[in-house]
């Protein structure tokens, strides 16, 4: 009878699956700093609004430096990433939505054609691309200096081309123009490719900011 | 016009200025952090059990029985149950590709995996594939009246799991072309892969897609 309640005891007192030492959501969190757990709780509470929904989301971690797939709390697939910038990411707070996942040429079947139809492939996808999202914020997804000079000058040149822009604009109009939120993430080119293969119009995605000095 | 001058000009200076950075500088982050507010310690429990909560309920959102989870990047399936998985298959999902539906209006026809959160709905053995209308048409075939013509035993394997919208995990007749994405949409898998699947999901098992 002693025993029966031992065991009771255990199993009440026993943590069920995917709670305890697993339920950690930033193992890479500093827990005695007020600002890090102020920017990992607002994250958890985005994320727990959007994992009791059947959609998956996307979490940018820019202190782990990953974007991450997640559906239910549960990381689908991590996305390392290179580098990243940010610009007014004191707005980027709250939960975004993306307007338009990157346009992907399909291919049209042919019923008279008897040669067979060449399925989309990860390769077809994008490397370097813009996602806007609602409310405002721009990300652009570009190439890894690794993956090739050429693909990185490219990227690197339209970057330093909205910058100055963005100068232009503000010495015509003798102010400086308003900062939009924006994110440059930079990933592998499969990885680019891997992003923008698993978009979906509307996808919610939360930005997770570092706080160090 | 000023203003396209004013950027082409920067540009050409800017081009003379900008080289290439190290690379110790390529994978450094420009990091503008959040704005300086003052730390109050007397907060720091609080949020603690705030953060311990969160993680816990966030946790606690996790599928706790074994989950399908389908990366239709990769072709691959996988059954997972607390994070550990039990199994890994390769996979074959949506051609992406586009058939025009017959008649005068645009529509089409787009066969995409659907990504999302879904569960099995039903769980068969020895289906039979009620062919749909697209089948006979991307074969150049007219679309039979009579639904009797539409049956065909033995292409779907030896089970099928439903998850809705007439999409199935089911088995292949072409297991060559597992790993690619070939199909109208549904998951296709080899015939032991397709078995362990059926042993291990049951109705209400969630599938998870992206």
């Amino acid at each position: 009878m002693h025993l029966c309640a031992l065991l009771a005891l255990i199993l009440l007192v026993s943590p069920a699956p995917g709670q305890g030492a697993d339920s950690d959501a930033f193992p890479d969190i500093e827990k005695h700093s007020v600002a890090d757990l102020q920017e990992a709780t607002r994250v958890l509470e985005e994320e727990v609004k959007l994992a009791g929904r059947s959609q998956a989301y996307l979490r940018v971690d820019l202190v782990a430096r990953a974007i991450e797939i997640k559906a239910r709390g549960v990381t689908l697939h991590r996305l390392p990433l290179s580098e990243w910038t940010a610009s007014a990411i004191e707005q980027m707070g709250k939960t975004f939505r993306l307007n338009v996942r990157p346009a992907v040429v399909r291919r049209k079947i042919d019923p008279s054609s008897t040669a067979e139809q060449e399925p989309i492939a990860l390769t077809d996808m994008p490397t370097q691309y813009t996602l806007s999202f609602t409310p405002a914020l721009r990300v652009e997804i570009g190439p890894d200096s690794q993956d090739g000079a050429l693909r990185w000058a490219r990227w690197y040149g339209a970057r330093w081309w909205r910058k100055l822009e963005w100068w232009a604009g503000s010495i015509v109009s003798w102010q400086p123009a308003p900062i939009e939120p924006s994110l440059e993430l930079i990933l592998s080119v499969e990885q680019a490719q891997s992003l923008a293969w698993s978009l979906v119009d509307g996808m919610a995605l939360v930005v997770r900011r570092p706080t160090d000095k | 016009m000023a203003r396209m001058l004013l950027g082409i000009a920067l540009t050409a200076s800017a081009l003379l200025v900008v080289t290439v950075p190290q690379s110790s500088q390529l994978h450094a982050s420009i990091a503008p952090v959040l704005e300086d507010a003052p730390e109050d310690p007397a907060l720091l429990p609080g949020l603690q059990d705030r953060y311990t909560h969160l993680s816990r309920k966030l946790s606690q959102l996790a599928p706790r029985q074994a989950y399908i989870l389908v990366d239709t990047a990769r072709n691959h399936l996988y059954v997972k149950r607390n994070g550990q998985i039990l199994l890994d298959a390769i996979a074959s999902t949506g051609s992406g590709t586009i058939l025009d539906k017959p008649g005068e209006s645009q529509d089409q026809w787009i066969f995409d995996t659907p990504r999302g959160e879904f569960v099995v709905q039903s769980k068969l053995t020895n289906p039979v594939w009620m062919k749909p209308d697209w089948a006979f048409i991307e074969e150049g075939l007219a679309v039979p009246r009579n639904p009797a013509d539409r049956v065909e035993p033995g292409v779907l394997g030896e089970y099928a799991l439903g998850f809705g919208k007439g999409y199935f995990i089911h088995g292949t007749l072409y297991p060559r072309l597992l790993g690619k994405s070939v199909t109208h949409g549904c998951i296709r898998l080899n015939d032991d892969d397709l078995k362990r699947v059926y042993q291990l999901a049951r109705v209400g098992t969630p599938i998870l897609i992206f």
